[in-house]
């Protein structure tokens, strides 16, 4: 057991396969974890990313590939001989142990002095704030409360890693927000290694280091949130991460980029060689003006069909002659102009904003 | 949950129909248990009028007890006692690691198999399952002949009309009703609480003595009153299998109404087995309780006792539920 606090420890999965009767959940998956980086693994349910996580904490054992921690193979060792703590997406508390109980119960485990689990559990609780409600049963406690709980538990063992498998899922927005902050300040607090199973692209965006969208038991991308959303490395990323309008069957011609219905593109970079292509274009990188001035690229007519208002900003849904829609989004204070339903615009966006995927990894 | 759901039946004032659905259960537990009851107690303080009188209640006296208090009743009942207490724990013995391995290790598929195998010998009427045994334990039955061939034991031997017999016959015939609650109480734990057990540290063992074993206890606790009770009142599996020498308080009861005819002795031998065994299991579980409250408060850490004394007023950070 790593006493060191301050550290984190570098986890590396190589090669992890994983199969569920016929087929593959985790197929052949690479991932390195700095010391104290907080990693989030995002994906839509059924991706393997759960899965991974599982055979992480040792409750799967993969069929191929080994889990390296800080060097050392810890594949072949069960669950309680891994120094690597899990927060369960049901929490998993003890229902017939206090809180004290609860948080106390790995290290009474690891056979720790007395006075060592009454000063560590003291000072785990006060670090999630729940000294005073140390005697509780977690049946008394609000659900935000039960997932802190779960936290220090975990925590308390000082894990060289840490895993989290949606510890949030259960609780309502607000509160689901307030715990991310938390959270995020407790792992920057701590420098513990971080591993953050999610479907919620806001959560993993908002907390973590670096994230790593999984489709098919595969990882798609490993970036910095910043750059998983702006620059993403296939059509499924660019897809899963925000919202996009995609043109699909995008073919080139005399180097500009043209769609089905007649829409041009001209990207900034030179578009990846191939018969046809997709393209993506973020909803709030469109601009919207009065149908005046005909644009000849990167740009497309259509007529207002619904404005929905999001609280910070304002969604419109344009239907262009074409007939397909595009959405776009624009920050409610510093729109220039307003349109109503009915009024017919002109739909604009910058070269910079044109992201080009070859069609081949349309999945 | 409950508060809640108090509120809401008194809120709108439905009390009165919802006491009503009490009120043929109520009837039954009256007509069926306490007014039966109430008459062996009434008969406990009579006396047997003549030769070919039941009872008679003209003169009351305690003298019953005072009979039933005497030698062969207390043997008998020393015998019963330890039958049952024999039996019951065996019952736990068998029932808890079977009852672990049908909810956690069984696939689902084939858990409830299982359990209607467990059952189905349950469903068969009592006095037959009993009677099997007595074929099987026979002098000259399956069992005996196949010991005596291993050599095991001499031509002599026989098991038939044994207090080893009863004890079998009572196992065998109550196992169900030891499996049924405790099965019950492990199946309703999450995988999760157990996997959380090894990722905190704990090996198999320490998993099952830390979180299944008391999660399980309330289903333990209920298997042990529903075998040891009726098993303290058996007569039948006495009669069948004990013979002279595995003899029961229940035969002796059964004994006094029917040949002896003497309904008041009974009577007064039926108040003391039934208070007899309640106070032995709120002994049980009075030292169980005391038991626990030790063991909990030795684990208590510091910081449990300060939360204890601290206002449970919330402040501004605190979520509520």
């Amino acid at each position: 057991m790593s006493t060191d606090a301050s550290g984190g420890s570098t986890l590396e999965l190589r090669g992890i396969t994983k199969r569920f009767g016929g087929s593959t959940v985790v197929d052949s998956l690479d991932l390195i974890l700095r010391p104290g980086e907080f990693v989030s693994l995002l994906g839509p349910s059924g991706c393997g990313k759960t899965t991974t996580l599982r055979m992480i904490a040792g409750f799967e054992q993969p069929d191929r590939g080994s889990i390296l921690l800080d060097g050392a193979e810890i594949g072949g060792l069960p669950a309680n001989k891994r120094e690597v703590n899990t927060v369960f997406q049901s929490y998993a508390l003890f229902p017939h142990l206090t809180v004290a109980g609860n948080v106390a119960y790995g290290l009474r485990q690891r056979r720790v002095a007395k006075a060592e689990i009454a000063e560590r559990v003291a000072e785990t609780l006060q670090l999630v704030r729940l000294d005073r409600f140390a005697d509780r049963k977690p049946a008394q406690l609000s659900g935000g409360q039960q997932q802190r709980v779960a936290l220090a538990r975990a925590l308390v063992n000082r894990p060289r890693v840490l895993l989290l498998d949606e510890p949030l899922a259960a609780l309502d927005r607000q509160l689901r927000e307030e715990v991310q902050i938390e959270l995020r300040l407790i792992q920057t607090r701590l420098r513990t290694t971080f591993l953050f199973v999610t479907h919620d692209q806001g959560e993993a965006l908002a907390m973590s280091d670096r994230v790593a969208i999984m489709n098919g038991g595969r990882i798609e991308q490993l970036d910095e949130p910043e750059a998983v959303y702006e620059r993403p490395a296939t059509r499924f990323v660019a897809g899963f991460v925000g919202q996009q309008n995609f043109f699909d069957d995008v073919r080139t011609d005399s180097g500009v980029l043209v769609d089905a219905d007649g829409v041009r593109f001209l990207p900034a970079s030179t578009p990846p060689a191939g018969p046809a292509a997709t393209v993506a274009i973020r909803p709030e990188a469109i601009t919207l003006r009065p149908e005046s001035a005909e644009i000849p690229v990167n740009a497309c007519a259509g007529v207002v069909e619904a404005v929905n208002t999001l609280g910070d900003s304002r969604q419109y849904v344009i239907r262009a002659a074409s007939g397909r829609t595009l959405v776009t989004r624009s920050a409610r204070v510093t729109e220039p102009q307003r349109f109503s339903p009915g009024e017919r615009i002109l739909a604009s966006w910058s070269p910079d904003h044109v992201a080009v995927f070859p069609a081949a990894s349309a999945a | 949950m409950s508060r809640m759901a108090r509120t809401r039946t008194s809120g709108r004032g439905p009390r009165g129909s919802s006491t009503l659905l009490a009120v043929p259960g109520g009837i039954w537990m009256l007509v069926f248990f306490i007014v039966p009851i109430l008459v062996v107690v009434w008969y406990s303080f009579g006396q047997k009028p003549g030769l070919y009188g039941t009872h008679d209640n003209s003169v009351l006296s305690l003298d019953r007890y005072g009979e039933a208090l005497s030698g062969a009743f207390l043997l008998t009942f020393a015998n019963t006692l330890q039958i049952a207490v024999i039996g019951t724990l065996i019952c736990v013995l068998i029932a808890v690691p079977f009852s672990y391995w049908l909810a956690v290790k069984v696939t689902p598929k084939w858990r409830y198999v299982v359990l209607a195998l467990v059952l189905v010998p349950y469903w068969t009427n009592f006095l037959i399952r009993t009677l099997g045994w007595q074929i099987l334990l026979a002098p000259e039955g399956p069992v005996t002949v196949l010991l005596r061939q291993l050599g095991l034991v001499d031509a002599a031997f026989s098991m038939l009309y044994t207090k080893g017999a009863v004890q079998l016959g009572v196992v065998y015939n109550y196992l169900p009703l030891m499996i049924l609650p405790i099965f019950v109480a492990m199946e309703r734990l999450t995988p999760a609480l157990r996997e959380a057990s090894k990722d905190l540290g704990a090996g198999r063992w320490g998993t099952f003595r830390q979180v299944t074993l008391p999660l399980a206890a309330p289903g333990i606790v209920g298997g042990v009153v529903l075998v040891f009770i009726p098993l303290m009142g058996d007569y039948i599996t006495a009669q069948v299998l004990g013979g002279a020498k595995g003899n029961m308080v229940g035969q002796m009861i059964a004994g006094q109404f029917q040949q002896g005819q003497n309904w008041a002795l009974g009577s007064a031998m039926s108040v003391t087995l039934i208070l007899i065994t309640l106070l032995s299991v709120v002994l049980v579980g009075a030292v169980g309780i005391v038991c626990g409250a030790i063991l909990r408060a030795r684990r208590r850490l510091p910081i449990e006792r300060t939360a204890a004394g601290a206002t449970p007023a919330r402040t501004g950070t605190e979520v509520p539920a």
